[in-house]
């Protein structure tokens, strides 16, 4: 593959930084004469030879090394996640696609002062030599890029872009370990990049990298070099050492970064990403360690793989006209029916055979002649002609019952429930959208520890104490900061980390007691193929679907252009072949109406379910609490009568008991009230339909 | 305990109203026992006491309740706990009775007033829970509130030349000090008889304050009248009192009030009767009584400084709208007359403002000049 590098237009880039290479610079004071007043005959300052002279190539790494907000390193604490995240995934995808169960060790270390080595390592299948210093090494350059699969890599920049960036703010260099079988040797590189090339540069082994001979010398050799690696699984169980071996990792990658960062916790944190990502991937097992050297484990519930997603063709639905032509003009095909059969997905040969009687061109015809115009009408035709969806088998989905343990397993509540959508497709491109639904539980003021706000008020950033618990409580929403606050009684203007301790004390049992659940904001859970997005949710098209759905409907209270308030969790997941994003670094979907169309039906059903349990749930306490009333009203009733009637205390007795059949008669008529649509209510739990976890039945069945 | 209150009630002996009163107050637990029996849901149909269910009866002039009622259910969430409240005022009333004693409603409240077995609920929160029932229970049984062996707290005094009977003691009303007498709550003439009276009219002014200037310049000896106040809006006690003084012994009926909608609205029920008491009305109204003062007309009348005028807020601007609206005032060219030039002005005065003029203006100038005039506002 030859080094990819984009010509970038100075025009085309303007905003993106100082332009240093010339005409954009040039060109905007000579275009603006007008600003120069003092001047009446501008001179010519350069002549278009003498620019010319100026004009060159940029190298994909130099324009991403000037841009690298774009790709997620725009701040040291956004860094260290980008990194890490960039690194799990590749390690996620290359597992799944050589079908091993996925064990990702992901170690944070401090070396220096906000500067951390991030070490993440795979059991997937490693990477042959040839290809370790060009995936790690140059920008652009990858498998996923090129078709159309469902994968969470997509367009082969993060793990080199996070290298560069290691590089750029510590100067060391990345160091990779791979080996691909226990017979076979491993390899050690240490890789930096040219930026100027956007080619690798090999450190160690006099520029060829380092074998390490596989066997007990190799393993030596890893721990004299001080090479990180993990080599052995953890002994599932300490207490039965005896009885399990140790079971040594066969294969894998390690890549070590080092890099200037910041290390956070709250929202957007590496613990928060691979918290999310452990909801979404229930099969993968992820040791990590944190910088304070603490060790948690995210256990799989699963050793089901997700069903291997499949390559596809584009389908004829999401091809835009020029691709269109550019596809005719570079494909192979002899005739235009082998041509749509060939490069399309869903497209037989009867279906090629009405699209070209459509457009009035004949099957026969060679696609390489085919003009503009016929070109248009080939399009045209494309669109009405009757095409079945894409085939759905390419996408995997998470699935509604691995979507319920998963939220069930990390989210408390009462209530769970998830719909997934068939797939659907925009530009061509087949897509599929998830969405889980929590309901009820802590909010997660209430779940943190005293020592572990302790910690986290220490590392903080933030620059008041409310800020404090905006940023790193999910869905407290203002009002509940300001209640917390109060019931604290501190101001809110604090600085975090000088909080004294009886104070961190008092705020923390303010945390408690303050029941936020009815300013709570829902908590909106995003993902992109497994992957958590965690940053510009106002950008993404699953908040805004979130916010323009009426959740009023189903039972939340909701702010017109607000995200709901309740004690809600909302996951959604989009899984597709190619998912828009509207920026390099991954964070948010770009808002196509299809996507928008499907986001929107698929948290319908959930709100529906949702909705349904809470009337059930509001009936229920309503029925009960109407009970209540009128039980606690009738033994002083029978009480007055019996005094005016001078009855004794059997009569008294008898009188309550008739009142309280009347009673309860009464109130069992309530009970099967009929619905909106005239049916009677059942006192059923299928009526959710499937995939509906109650957490606690008691609250939802106890009627009658 | 126990023992003796059964003593009480087998010495007692119950009048044939009582009797009567009795019967009313089964009959209302004969309902629960009845529809517990059929497994129906227990009510009671209780005449309405509000706008909508009086009118206003242009031969007698006075206001009267109509047919109206509102059902009261034991199986309705918002009317399970009045239910409730309604039938333990039936029983406290029965009683009452019995036992031959009255009590005062704020005593009958706490006599009822305990807390829900089971529950951490009191039958009555506050009197002003209770006392809405206690007319209830009047209304749907047609039993006044003495014949429940009740009565409310004394409200309102009495001076001039007249002696009566209250309870058997003998009482001169001309020898009352400064207190005056103070009016019961039931004068019904079984309790209260009129014995020798030498008085010429009646003059009921609004409040404590205005009658004490009144006894003190000793008003009602120089013109021979009876004096009475009510306390603000007078009390039943006070105005079945009116009642009896103008229909028993022919005395006309003269009110002074404030001007203000609020002064209109005690003139209103002085003479027409109470919308929330409409049942009343037959015993209480006095259509002949009229309107001495203050009137609007007063402020220029009697040349009192603009520092005594109080400005209309517009529940009052709202208030007095409403009042012209009312039946008995809609077709008073004079009262019409009256209203548009309070509003006209943007203030009201109280019978107070008259000091201003000198301590004793009221007594010794206004009041006796309207009577010599004649100009009383109907």
């Amino acid at each position: 593959m030859s080094p990819v590098n984009i010509k970038v237009k100075p025009r085309t880039t303007e905003g993106n930084g100082p332009m240093r290479n010339g005409q954009g610079a040039v060109s905007t004071s000579v275009a603006s004469p007008a600003g120069s007043v003092s001047e009446p005959h501008p001179r010519r300052r350069l002549t278009a030879e003498a620019m010319a002279a100026k004009q060159r190539d940029i190298s994909v790494s130099e324009f991403f090394a000037k841009n690298r907000h774009l790709l997620g390193f725009d701040n040291p604490r956004k860094a260290l996640l980008t990194a890490v995240k960039e690194a799990v995934d590749n390690s996620l995808d290359a597992c799944e696609e050589a079908g091993i169960v996925p064990e990702v060790w992901v170690h944070i270390e401090t070396t220096g002062v906000n500067r951390f080595k991030v070490g993440v390592q795979d059991n997937g299948p490693g990477i042959v030599k040839k290809q370790i210093p060009l995936i790690f090494g140059k920008l652009l350059y990858g498998s996923n890029f090129h078709r159309l699969r469902m994968s969470r890599g997509q367009q082969g920049i993060g793990i080199s872009a996070a290298g560069m960036y290691g590089m750029l703010t510590t100067g060391k260099p990345v160091k990779i370990i791979s080996i691909t079988s226990p017979k076979k040797p491993a390899h050690y590189f240490e890789i930096q990049i040219d930026t100027k090339r956007n080619l690798p540069e090999i450190i160690n082994g006099q520029g060829d990298g380092e074998n390490i001979p596989s066997g007990e010398r190799g393993h030596k050799y890893i721990a004299d070099q001080g090479i990180e690696w993990v080599s052995h699984y953890p002994v599932p169980d300490a207490q039965d050492e005896h009885s399990h071996h140790r079971q040594d990792v066969r294969s894998g990658t390690r890549v070590t970064i080092e890099l200037e960062g910041r290390y956070v916790r709250g929202r957007g944190s590496v613990d928060d990403y691979l918290e999310q990502t452990a909801i979404a991937n229930p099969h993968v097992t992820i040791h990590y360690i944190d910088p304070e050297a603490n060790e948690t484990t995210y256990s799989r519930s699963t050793t089901q793989l997700p069903p291997e997603p499949r390559e596809i063709k584009p389908h004829p639905y999401g091809i835009e006209l020029g691709r269109l032509v550019t596809m005719l003009k570079d494909t192979g095909a002899g005739t235009m029916s082998q041509f749509l059969t060939a490069s399309f997905s869903r497209v037989s040969s009867g279906v090629a055979q009405r699209i070209c009687e459509t457009a009035k061109i004949s099957t026969r015809s060679h696609p390489k002649r085919i003009g503009r115009q016929e070109a248009d009408a080939l399009y045209q035709a494309i669109q009405n002609t009757r095409i079945s969806a894409p085939a759905t088998d390419c996408i995997s989905s998470i699935g509604e019952p691995l979507i319920l343990k998963g939220l069930h397993q990390q989210v408390p509540g009462e209530f769970f429930c998830a719909a997934t959508r068939p797939p659907a497709v925009y530009r061509g491109n087949p897509f599929l959208i998830e969405v889980g639904l929590a309901y009820g539980g802590a909010s997660p003021t209430q779940k943190v520890t005293l020592e572990t706000l302790t910690e986290l008020l220490a590392e903080s950033d933030a620059r008041s104490l409310r800020q404090f618990l905006l940023t790193t409580f999910d869905g407290i929403g203002r009002a509940g900061a300001e209640k917390i606050l109060s019931e604290a009684k501190m101001g809110p203007r604090q600085t975090p980390s000088r909080i004294k301790k009886e104070d961190i004390a008092q705020l923390h049992a303010a945390m408690k007691n303050v029941n936020l659940t009815e300013g709570q904001t829902m908590q909106v859970l995003r993902y992109a193929n497994r992957v958590p997005l965690q940053f510009q949710p106002a950008a993404c098209a699953i908040t805004q679907a979130v916010i323009s759905n009426n959740w009023r409907a189903y039972g939340l209270s909701q702010s017109r252009g607000q995200i709901p308030v309740g004690p809600v969790t909302v996951m959604v997941h989009m899984a597709s072949v190619w998912v828009p994003f509207t920026s390099e670094s991954k964070e948010a979907i770009a808002a196509y109406p299809e996507i928008m169309k499907e986001l929107r039906l698929g948290l319908q059903a959930v709100g529906r379910k949702l909705a349904m349990y809470l009337n059930r749930r509001n009936r229920v306490r309503q029925e009960g609490e109407r009970r209540e009333v009128f039980l606690r009203y009738l033994g002083e009733v029978a009480t007055a009568v019996a005094s005016i009637k001078d009855y004794g205390d059997r009569s008294r007795k008898e009188l309550y008991g008739r009142l309280l059949q009347v009673a309860e008669r009464k109130t069992a008529e309530a009970d099967t009230q009929l619905d909106d649509r005239g049916k009677k209510i059942d006192s059923a739990e299928q009526n959710f339909g499937e995939n509906v976890l109650i957490v606690n039945p008691g609250v939802a069945t106890q009627d009658s | 305990m126990a023992k003796k209150t059964k003593k009480t009630s087998d010495t007692v002996t119950l009048t044939s109203k009582d009797k009567k009163t009795l019967g009313s107050i089964r009959d209302l637990a004969d309902g629960v026992v009845q529809s517990a029996d059929r497994g129906r849901a227990p009510y009671v149909d209780i005449p309405s006491r509000s706008l909508s269910n009086v009118r206003f009866n242009q031969s007698k002039r006075i206001i009267e309740m109509g047919s109206g009622t509102n059902r009261r259910e034991l199986f309705n969430l918002g009317q399970a706990k009045s239910y409730m409240q309604t039938l333990l005022v039936g029983s406290g009333c029965k009683r009452l009775i019995e036992q031959g004693k009255t009590t005062s409603i704020r005593g009958l409240f706490y006599l009822l007033k305990h807390t829900i077995e089971g529950a951490s609920e009191e039958t009555f929160d506050t009197q002003d829970e209770c006392d809405p029932i206690i007319e209830d229970i009047e209304v749907s049984l047609d039993s006044m509130r003495e014949e429940l062996h009740l009565y409310a707290k004394n409200a309102g005094a009495m001076v001039g030349p007249i002696t009566l009977v209250d309870s058997g003691d003998g009482i001169d009303c001309s020898r009352m000090g400064s207190g005056g007498y103070s009016i019961p709550s039931i004068v019904e003439p079984n309790i209260v008889q009129f014995k020798k009276n030498s008085a010429e009219f009646v003059l009921h002014v609004e409040k404590d304050t205005v009658w004490r200037r009144f006894n003190e310049d000793k008003f009602w000896r120089e013109h021979n009248c009876i004096l009475t106040h009510g306390g603000g809006q007078p009390p039943r006690g006070v105005r079945r009192m009116l009642h009896r003084l103008h229909y028993e012994l022919k005395l006309p009926v003269y009110c002074l009030l404030d001007n203000d909608p609020w002064g209109y609205y005690i003139y209103s029920v002085i003479k027409q009767g109470s919308i929330n008491l409409a049942y009343e009305s037959r015993r209480m109204a006095i259509p002949a009584a009229r309107f001495l003062g203050l009137r609007s007309i007063d402020y220029e009348r009697c040349q009192l400084s603009p520092s005594v005028q109080i400005k209309l807020n517009d529940q009052d601007i709202k208030r007095a709208r409403q009042i012209a609206q009312y039946p008995w005032f809609a077709h008073k060219k004079p009262w019409q007359k009256e209203l548009d030039l309070m509003l006209k002005n943007g203030f009201k005065l109280e019978v107070e403002a008259l000091i201003s003029k000198d301590i004793s203006y009221v007594t010794e100038e206004y009041v006796p000049s309207r009577l010599e005039e004649g100009n009383f506002l109907d």
